[in-house]
């Protein structure tokens, strides 16, 4: 049973798809970090790449995604050309180093461009690093999804496809813009099945405007129904200040944080009742999905897609403001499109700010994705005093408890699970290192 | 109706195809030949990423700027395109624009293809592969369907060692132990039987 301690809820903490967060990322880092990176990758190395399509057919309100209305032709053809050309320039860089294992096609909505553009784009990756049979990841927009996507799709050995769902009601989806018959889900998933293509992935939303517990619980019936093989549960963040297409929405009938967190709980209890595996914060996964197999062995990690079972230590991401990661760096591309285009085809390099990752990061890193992923982490022996003083306010409540020098969430605490990891964050938290302090 | 925006070009063995009338990025269909498509890379490694045959499509733009080219193994004639005519085209036509996407897939399929059987670790396993290929590749044409036993095929050894990344000598040896074998016979230099398919599968790995 989870209980609601807004006393602790009350902070903001980040996601924590990578440590350092976004936040951090400044133009004191830029293109010859990203090149030296490149440089420093060892033969054989497992590589993750990401693939960034910042279009879509329509724009909905609540997104904040890097997107723009698919519109003219000529702009999404000209944008390919430029992605391709930042392939290649990355694949030369490499000359062969690193082993491409794994391609996530992301958006906006990879099926904003046409089959055939899909295919040429993914036959150029697939030519151009030498990568034969890697997995195949691909977002679909549900709206518009054709079965020539879906011939397309399985002849090409793709994998997965994540759909974006959000939510069954038709009240909520006419308040954030994104109108969706649940035809065109139901239609989506035979369509692809009928292909062979059964790893599908349902995204879905709480705490959206005018959504209440009866709603969500509808969408998760109708969900559960339809069973992909995993599903994501993410609460929506109001941030029209940040975010001007959100302020298409009416911010007066948004769920309280005392419904978010009811909302959050409703998901976690109907679909780990429905047979689904929990993992972090957000995610459920079939347990014969790769991602449950790899949460029983502890092998979880996190990216900027979220919770994956991608073991892989260097993502390499193209396209306007894709996000690369090494060991040592996180990067970002440009992220207005025409400026990217005309950088990479002026032959630069599109990454332009990020942050660099200290010693004292990754240990860091390794502790919040420990608590984030596996509910678990050893502490080193420098941060141990400072951690258990900080994390007393979570003790006295059972939210989380010390073997030694590790420290455990028990599954009741998942939705305090940020708010313990924030604590190990250098700017927001409260565990120091003695050797920091000297 | 295609033709009008094509251009037929002949080129010679061993030629790399240029194409002197554009600068942008072409596609194109071979009438005739058999051609291999190379990218290269950084180190100056070359990697081939597909062998066509006649009523095979190149939809990998090639030519300036790009990091494809495609030089003929055999004399060859192709039907050229500018890339952007040409799509303008197909989506114009969308019996054509099924045709076109259908094509690409075949064309992803054998450059997976390909990067399998040059990813065989001994030259037996590679050679034997690329005669299995080479036996699907070169039957289905004329009246006869299906996969031939015997084939003629369209180059000689030096360039199956160049295409694997063998020694000639290497190359020969092999042919020579598959025959002793009883896999194939070899009736003249470019004639091939195979006369045991399951062990030559076998061996392919």
């Amino acid at each position: 049973m989870w209980t609601y301690l807004p006393e602790l809820l009350d902070r903001p903490v980040p996601r924590y798809t990578s440590y350092p967060t976004a936040m951090e990322f400044s133009d004191a880092v830029g293109a010859g970090d990203f090149v030296a990176a490149l440089d420093d990758v060892a033969q054989g190395t497992p590589i993750s790449l990401y693939v960034h399509i910042p279009f879509c057919e329509q724009i909905c309100w609540y997104c904040g995604c890097n997107t723009g209305a698919a519109g003219r032709k000529q702009r999404l053809s000209d944008y390919l050309d430029a992605l391709k050309r930042e392939i290649t320039m990355v694949a030369r860089r490499l000359g062969g180093r690193g082993k491409v294992q794994r391609i996530a096609f992301g958006g906006g909505s990879p099926n904003a461009i046409a089959p055939v553009e899909f295919i040429r784009l993914l036959d150029h990756i697939i030519t151009i690093f030498d990568a034969g049979q890697p997995n195949i990841s691909v977002e679909l927009d549900p709206r518009g999804f054709t079965p020539e996507w879906s011939m397309a799709l399985s002849a090409a050995g793709v994998d997965r496809v994540s759909l974006g769902v959000q939510t069954f009601a038709a009240h909520v989806q006419q308040r954030i813009g994104r109108i969706q018959p649940k035809a065109d889900i139901e239609d989506a998933v035979a369509s692809l099945r009928s292909h062979g293509i059964e790893q599908v992935n349902f995204d879905l939303m709480f705490g959206l405007p005018g959504q209440s517990l009866t709603d969500l619980d509808d969408t998760l019936s109708q969900t559960i129904d339809l069973a992909p093989s995993r599903i994501s549960l993410f609460g929506y963040a109001h941030l029209p200040a940040l975010l001007p297409r959100q302020r298409r929405i009416d911010g007066s009938n948004l769920p309280d944080h005392e419904l978010r967190f009811r909302q959050a709980h409703r998901g976690y209890q109907r679909l780990t009742e429905a047979g689904y595996q929990a993992i972090g914060f957000d995610h459920f996964a079939r347990p014969e999905d790769a991602l449950a197999k790899a949460s029983m062995r502890g092998k979880v990690r996190r990216n900027f897609q979220g919770f994956t079972e991608d073991q892989s230590d260097v993502l390499i991401g193209f396209g306007a403001s894709a996000i690369s990661q090494f060991s040592r760096l996180i990067c970002q591309n440009e992220k207005r499109v025409g400026v990217y285009r005309d950088r990479v085809n002026a032959r630069d390099w599109a990454a332009e700010r990020g942050v660099k990752i200290s010693a004292d990061d990754q240990q860091r890193g390794e502790i919040i994705r420990g608590i984030l992923c596996q509910g678990r982490a050893k502490i080193p022996h420098a941060m141990l005093y400072s951690a258990r003083d900080a994390l007393v306010k979570y003790e006295v409540h059972g939210l989380m408890m010390w073997r030694q020098n590790e420290l455990i969430l028990p599954s009741y605490a998942l939705p305090y699970a940020r708010l313990i990891a924030a604590e190990f964050d250098r700017l927001r938290g409260n565990v120091t290192s003695e050797y920091q302090m000297a | 109706m295609l033709g009008k925006i094509g251009r037929r070009q002949k080129i010679k063995a061993g030629h790399v195809l240029m194409w002197e009338g554009d600068e942008a990025p072409v596609v194109a269909n071979v009438l005739d030949g058999v051609l291999k498509m190379v990218v290269s890379a950084a180190d100056g490694r070359e990697q081939i990423v597909g062998v066509v045959f006649p009523s095979d499509f190149i939809g990998r733009p090639f030519g300036k700027e790009t990091p494809y080219s495609v030089t003929a193994m055999t004399d060859a004639e192709m039907c050229i395109f500018n890339r952007k005519a040409f799509d303008e085209f197909a989506s114009s036509h969308p019996d054509l624009q099924q045709k076109l996407l259908r094509r690409t897939l075949d064309e992803l399929d054998r450059a997976r293809h390909w990067m399998m059987l040059l990813g065989r670790k001994t030259a037996s396993e590679k050679i034997a592969s690329f005669l299995l290929e080479m036996s699907e590749r070169l039957s289905g044409q004329g009246c006869e369907a299906g996969v031939r036993a015997s084939f003629e095929l369209p180059f000689g050894r030096q360039q199956i060692a160049d295409i694997l990344g063998l020694t000639i000598e290497t190359t020969s040896r092999q042919l020579t132990k598959m025959r002793a074998d009883g896999l194939l016979d070899l009736p003249s230099r470019r004639e091939i039987v195979i006369q045991d398919r399951n062990a030559l599968e076998l061996l392919a790995g």
